[in-house]
C-alpha cells in the first residue's frame, strides 16, 4: 500500500474525506431534467457510428446543430462543412457561432471532434455502438473520446441560452469529422475556414482533464498546453515468396518479426521541457515518498538520470511523458494461406517529443530495424510540430474554479503535455493557443479505454461536465470575464441530493 | 538462349526414345494432337464454368471409340470455398469392364481436368488458352499440369481398344474438375462415387510421377509418387485489452505474436524417413556426387544423424522432404494506426509428414510457442495423409514402361510436399501411385502454375505409349 499523500492530508483536511469516497458514487449536481436531456443526446451520439468511411458524420453534425437550433441559434450561424479526409472518406465538420449582443472581446473557440476510432463487435463484450448504462458507467465507443465532450459543450450552451445568458464575446463551436484519422477538418478550420473560426484562444473538449487513482485520491486536472507530434511509420519487408510447401530460408514475416522484437525493447532518449517539468513538479508533490515520487524528484534534480526517467516511464500513469514513444499498432502480410509472403508491413505509431523532428525519429527507427526493413512515414498524415500555448491566467482560473467545485481543492490544476494528438495542434501551429479543459474524469488507469475495448465514462463525469462547461463559459465569456471567474463560481443550480 | 539450348537438347532426348519399339500410328498421333489442342484451348479455370464442357468432350472421345455409353458418366458437381470462389464443375468416370470374370478389383486411372488461372498479359508471347507449337514445345496452360496426362490416358485406352486388348480386370477412369482448388471431386470419388468406381484396388495418378532430363541431356530420374504430406492450416491468435497508442502498454498483441513467430522461425521438426523417402534418397544419392549426396548417404546410414538431415533440408532441391515444415504465410493485426492492437493473428501453413496427426502438430506448435497468451487453433479438419506401400507390381510396371522408352533412366519413389487428389483415396484405404510418363527438361521446363507453361512435343506421344505399356502390364494378365 502506497503512503497516502502527505500534502493533501495536511493542506486540505476537508479533502481527505472526499478523497476516500468513491467519486463515482457522489451524486451529480446536474438537475434531473437536464440529466434526461443530456442522456438522450449522448445516447443518440454514441449510436451513430462515426468511424471513417462510414458516411455518418452529417447525421452526427445535425444532431449537435439541432440542439443549438432549438435553443435559438439561427440557421445563418450554423455551417455544415463537408470535406474529404482519407481518400474516399467524405466527412463533415460543423461550425456554430453563438453571437454576443454586445461583444467586448475577441471570439472564443470551443472545439471537439465527432469521429471515433473503429470498434469491432467481435472484439468487445457488447455492441460498441449501442449505448449502455451499467454499474455507474456509460459504455460505448466515444463515451470518453469524445462524444462526452461534444455533448457537454453543446448542452452547457443550450442550458445557458435557456437561462437567458448573454455572452460578452462570440463563442464559436467547432466540431470536426476526422480528428482520429487525418485532421483535415482542423487543418481547414485553422486556415481556409479561418473567417468562421478566428478566435483569441481555443478550449478543447477532447479528453477529460481530471483523474482519480484506484484509492480514489485525486490525481489532478492536467490542462494540456502542448502535445507530442503524431507520426505513423510503416515497417515493410519484401521477399520473392514462393510455394509454402517449400519454405525459403528468408521470409518477409520473419524479417518483420525480428524488427518488431527490436522495437519492443527500444527506448528513445529521455527529455524534459518547461511544460513537463511543471507537470512533474506537481506529480512529485502528489506522490510524496512513493517510489514514483522519488524517481520524479531524482529526475527533476538531474535530467541526465536516465534510470530515473525509465522508472517514471514504466509507471502506467506516466507512460509517454518522458520521451518519444513508438509502438506497433497494425500488421498485414501475405496474400494466400498457401503462398510464402511477398511482403509484410507493420504500422508503427509514434508520439514524438515536442521539438524533435519526425525525420530524425525515422532515421533512428531505420538504424534500429536494420537494412532488411524499409521504414517510411505515413503519407496520409505528416506530423506537425506545434508550439506550447502560453498559460493564460483567465483560462487557468476558470478551469480551476470549475473543477474544484466538483472535486474539491485536492483536484489541483496544472499544465501538461498531451501524449495524444488532437485538433488543437493545427490551431496552435496557426497561432491560436488551445487549452484542453474538458471537465470529465475517470479512475486511472482502469477507465483509460479511449481507442480500446469496452470504452466507458462514469455517469457522473458526463453530467457534471455540462455544469463544468457552463461555469467555464460563464467565466470566460460572461460579464466581468476573467476577474470574476477567478473567484470560485457558483453552480447555476443547487446541488441535487438523492 | 536457354530456349535454343533446350531445342538443341530436345533432339538428343528424342533419340533416347527412338530406340524403343512401340510407336503411334500417324492417325493415333494426329488424334492425340487434336484432342490436346482442344482441351488446352478450353480454359478450365475455376469460375469460368468450362470444365463440364471439357468432361463432355473427353467422354465423347471414349464413346466414339466404342466404349459403351452406360459406362461413361459425366458427373456435374459444385466446388466452392471462401478463398477460391465457386464453380459448377464436373468429373468424368469411364469404366472399361474386364472380359469375362475379373481377376482382381479394378485399377483406377486418375487425373484432373481443371487448371490454375493464367493471364495473357503475364505470359511472354502466347495466349495461355490457345495452344501453340514452337521450338519443339507445346505452349499453353495445362500442357504439363496436367492435360497431357488426361490425353495420354484417354488416347492409350482408345488405342488399346482398337488393338483388341482385353483387360483382365476393370480399368476405371476418374478425371476430376477441381484438384487445383478444393478437391471436392476426389473427396466424392473416395466416398459417394466409390460404387461407380467399382472399389478399386489401387489408383494410378497421372498427376504425379514423370521424368526429367538435365539441360545437358543426361537423365535426372523418373519418380513415382507414393506419398504426400498433409496440408494443414493453423492460426496463432493473441488478444489484448488494447488502448490508446500514445500510452503503450507493457504487453502488446503484436509483440507477443512477433515473439512467437521468432520461436517458430528457429524451430525444426524432428527429421523423419519413411519407406518412400528412404527409397527416394537412395535413388537421389546415386545422382548426387557432392556434399548433398554425402549428407544423403550419411542420413540413410544413420537416420538419427540430424545434422545430415538438416543439411539435406537446407538444399533448395530437397526442401520439405526430410520432415514436417510449418511457415507463417499471412499476418493480420490491429484496427487503427493510433490504437494499441486488441487482436493479432498469424496464419501458419504446415506440410506434415505422412502419418502424423495434424492435432499432434497443433500440440507441438503450442509447446514451441510456449506462451498462454498465444492461442493455437486449426483452420481445417484435414486428417493425416498416408503413404501408399510400395507395390512390387506397380513399381515393376512403371520401371519397365519408363525404361522401355528411356533406357538407363533411374526410377525412384517420391513424397510430394504439395497436396493432390490422391489424399482422400489414400486415407480411405485405396493406395495411389503417381506414375505419369511425361517428361521435361529441368529446371527450365518447371513451369506448372507459372507463366509460359510448356511440354516437349515428343513427351505427349511418349506418354500415350507409356500408359499403353503400363495397362498391358497391370491389366493384361
Amino acid at each position: 500500500m502506497k503512503p497516502f499523500l502527505a500534502l493533501l492530508l495536511t493542506a486540505a483536511v476537508s479533502t481527505s474525506a472526499l478523497a476516500a469516497t468513491d467519486p463515482r458514487t457522489v451524486p451529480t449536481q446536474l438537475p434531473q431534467a437536464w440529466q434526461t436531456k443530456t442522456r438522450d443526446v449522448f445516447k443518440q451520439a454514441i449510436e451513430i457510428p462515426t468511424v471513417h468511411h462510414r458516411g455518418q458524420m452529417h447525421k452526427m453534425a445535425t444532431l449537435l446543430a439541432n440542439q443549438f437550433r432549438a435553443a435559438g441559434i439561427p440557421d445563418a450561424d450554423i455551417h455544415f462543412m463537408p470535406y474529404e479526409s482519407l481518400p474516399g472518406d467524405q466527412t463533415e465538420a460543423v461550425i456554430i457561432r453563438w453571437r454576443s449582443p454586445n461583444a467586448t472581446k475577441k471570439p472564443m473557440l470551443i472545439l471537439g471532434h465527432m469521429d471515433v476510432v473503429e470498434a469491432k463487435r467481435e472484439d468487445w463484450k457488447f455492441d460498441p455502438f449501442v449505448f449502455r448504462e451499467e454499474g455507474g458507467y456509460f459504455l460505448g465507443r466515444g463515451t470518453s473520446d469524445m462524444k462526452n465532450g461534444d455533448v457537454a459543450t453543446t448542452m452547457a450552451a443550450v442550458k445557458l441560452m435557456s437561462e437567458g445568458f448573454k455572452p460578452d464575446r462570440d463563442i464559436i463551436f467547432f466540431y470536426s469529422g476526422d480528428e482520429e484519422t487525418k485532421g483535415q477538418g482542423a487543418t481547414l478550420a485553422s486556415t481556409k475556414w479561418r473567417n468562421l473560426t478566428d478566435a483569441e484562444f481555443g478550449l478543447n473538449a477532447d479528453g477529460g482533464c481530471g483523474a482519480y487513482d484506484r484509492q480514489f485520491r485525486p490525481i489532478g486536472c492536467a490542462v494540456a498546453t502542448s502535445e507530442k507530434t503524431f507520426q505513423t511509420y510503416f515497417f515493410t519487408t519484401h521477399n520473392p515468396g514462393g510455394h509454402s510447401s517449400r519454405p525459403r530460408p528468408d521470409n518477409a514475416i520473419y524479417d518483420l518479426a525480428d524488427a518488431l522484437e527490436k522495437l519492443r525493447t527500444h527506448r528513445f532518449q529521455p527529455m524534459m521541457n518547461e511544460t513537463s517539468r511543471g507537470y512533474f513538479e506537481e506529480r512529485a508533490r502528489q506522490e510524496g515518498n512513493s517510489q514514483l515520487g522519488q524517481a520524479i524528484r531524482r529526475w527533476l534534480a538531474n535530467p541526465n538520470d536516465g534510470q530515473a526517467a525509465d522508472a517514471i516511464e514504466a509507471n502506467p500513469l506516466e507512460v509517454g511523458l518522458t520521451r518519444t514513444r513508438c509502438v506497433a499498432t497494425m500488421l498485414k502480410a501475405g496474400h494466400a494461406d498457401n503462398a510464402l509472403p511477398q511482403s509484410a508491413t507493420a504500422t508503427v505509431n509514434c508520439r514524438i517529443f515536442p521539438g524533435v523532428q519526425p525525420k530524425d525519429v525515422q532515421a533512428e527507427l531505420q538504424a534500429m530495424a536494420g537494412p532488411k526493413v524499409e521504414v517510411t512515414p505515413d503519407p496520409n498524415f505528416s506530423g506537425m510540430l506545434s508550439p506550447a500555448s502560453p498559460l493564460r491566467p483567465d483560462v487557468l482560473a476558470a478551469v480551476t474554479a470549475a473543477i474544484q467545485r466538483f472535486h474539491g481543492p485536492g483536484m489541483r490544476v496544472y499544465p501538461a503535455m498531451s501524449t495524444g494528438a488532437s485538433d488543437g495542434s493545427f490551431f496552435r501551429a496557426q497561432g491560436i493557443p488551445v487549452y484542453d479543459v474538458d471537465g470529465s474524469w475517470g479512475i486511472s488507469p482502469d477507465d483509460e479505454r479511449a481507442h480500446g475495448l469496452d470504452e466507458r465514462l462514469p455517469v457522473r463525469a458526463m453530467y457534471d461536465d455540462v455544469l463544468h462547461w457552463e461555469m467555464v463559459i460563464k467565466a470566460l465569456a460572461g460579464p466581468g470575464g476573467a476577474t470574476q471567474a477567478s473567484v470560485p463560481a457558483q453552480p447555476s443550480a443547487p446541488p441535487e441530493r438523492g | 538462349m536457354r530456349h535454343l539450348l533446350a531445342a538443341t537438347a530436345l533432339a538428343s532426348f528424342a533419340s533416347i526414345g527412338s530406340a524403343a519399339p512401340p510407336a503411334l500410328s500417324q492417325a493415333q498421333h494426329d488424334a492425340a494432337h487434336a484432342m490436346f489442342e482442344h482441351v488446352i484451348d478450353t480454359p478450365t479455370v475455376i469460375g469460368r464454368h468450362r470444365t463440364p464442357e471439357m468432361a463432355q468432350f473427353v467422354a465423347d472421345q471414349f464413346k466414339a471409340a466404342g466404349f459403351p455409353a452406360e459406362d461413361i458418366h459425366v458427373l456435374p458437381y459444385h466446388t466452392e470455398s471462401a478463398t477460391t470462389g465457386g464453380d459448377d464443375t464436373a468429373a468424368l468416370i469411364v469404366r472399361w469392364r474386364a472380359a469375362g470374370t475379373p481377376k482382381a478389383k479394378p485399377i483406377m486411372l486418375m487425373g484432373h481436368m481443371d487448371v490454375v488461372e493464367a493471364k495473357p498479359e503475364d505470359w511472354s508471347a502466347t495466349d495461355p488458352f490457345k495452344m501453340v507449337e514452337k521450338d519443339g514445345y507445346y505452349y499453353g496452360r495445362g500442357t504439363t499440369d496436367m492435360k497431357d496426362g488426361i490425353v495420354a490416358i484417354t488416347q492409350a485406352m482408345i488405342n488399346l481398344k482398337a488393338a483388341g486388348f482385353k483387360p483382365q480386370r476393370d480399368i476405371v477412369v476418374l478425371f476430376t474438375g477441381d484438384e487445383e482448388t478444393n478437391g471436392i471431386g476426389a473427396r466424392n470419388g473416395a466416398t459417394q462415387w466409390l460404387d461407380l468406381l467399382g472399389h478399386p484396388e489401387f489408383g494410378l495418378n497421372a498427376d504425379g510421377g514423370g521424368m526429367s532430363f538435365n539441360t545437358d541431356g543426361g537423365p535426372a530420374g523418373a519418380t513415382m509418387q507414393t506419398a504426400e504430406k498433409t496440408y494443414a492450416g493453423y492460426t496463432l491468435t493473441v488478444r489484448n485489452r488494447g488502448g490508446h497508442s500514445s500510452k503503450p502498454r507493457k504487453d502488446n498483441a503484436i509483440y507477443s505474436l512477433a515473439h512467437a513467430l521468432d520461436k517458430i522461425e528457429a524451430y525444426r521438426f524432428a527429421p523423419t524417413l519413411n519407406e518412400t523417402t528412404r527409397a527416394y534418397f537412395a535413388g537421389r544419392e546415386k545422382l548426387e556426387k557432392g556434399p548433398l549426396g554425402d549428407a544423403m548417404r550419411k542420413w540413410l546410414a544413420n537416420p538419427k544423424d540430424g545434422e545430415a538431415a538438416d543439411f539435406i533440408e537446407a538444399s533448395e532441391s530437397e526442401v520439405g522432404l526430410t520432415r514436417t515444415r510449418c511457415v507463417p504465410t499471412r499476418l493480420f493485426g490491429g484496427h487503427a494506426d493510433n490504437a494499441l492492437p486488441q487482436l493479432a493473428t498469424a496464419m501458419i501453413n504446415c506440410r506434415i509428414f505422412p502419418g502424423v496427426d495434424p492435432n499432434a502438430i497443433k500440440a507441438e506448435l503450442e509447446r514451441v510457442v510456449e506462451d498462454p497468451e498465444v492461442v493455437v487453433s486449426r483452420n481445417d479438419d484435414y486428417v493425416a495423409s498416408l503413404a501408399s506401400p510400395l507395390r512390387p507390381d506397380v513399381t515393376a510396371a512403371y520401371t519397365r514402361a519408363v525404361q522401355t522408352l528411356h533406357p538407363g533412366m533411374p526410377v525412384f519413389p517420391e513424397m510430394s510436399t504439395g497436396a493432390s487428389d490422391a489424399r482422400p483415396f489414400r486415407v480411405a484405404g485405396v493406395p495411389v501411385y503417381g506414375v505419369n510418363g511425361g517428361w521435361t527438361v529441368t529446371p527450365i521446363d518447371n513451369r506448372a502454375h507459372g507463366k509460359d507453361e510448356r511440354l516437349p512435343v515428343k513427351s505427349l506421344y511418349d506418354n500415350v505409349v507409356h500408359w499403353e505399356l503400363m495397362l498391358r502390364d497391370l491389366a493384361g494378365k
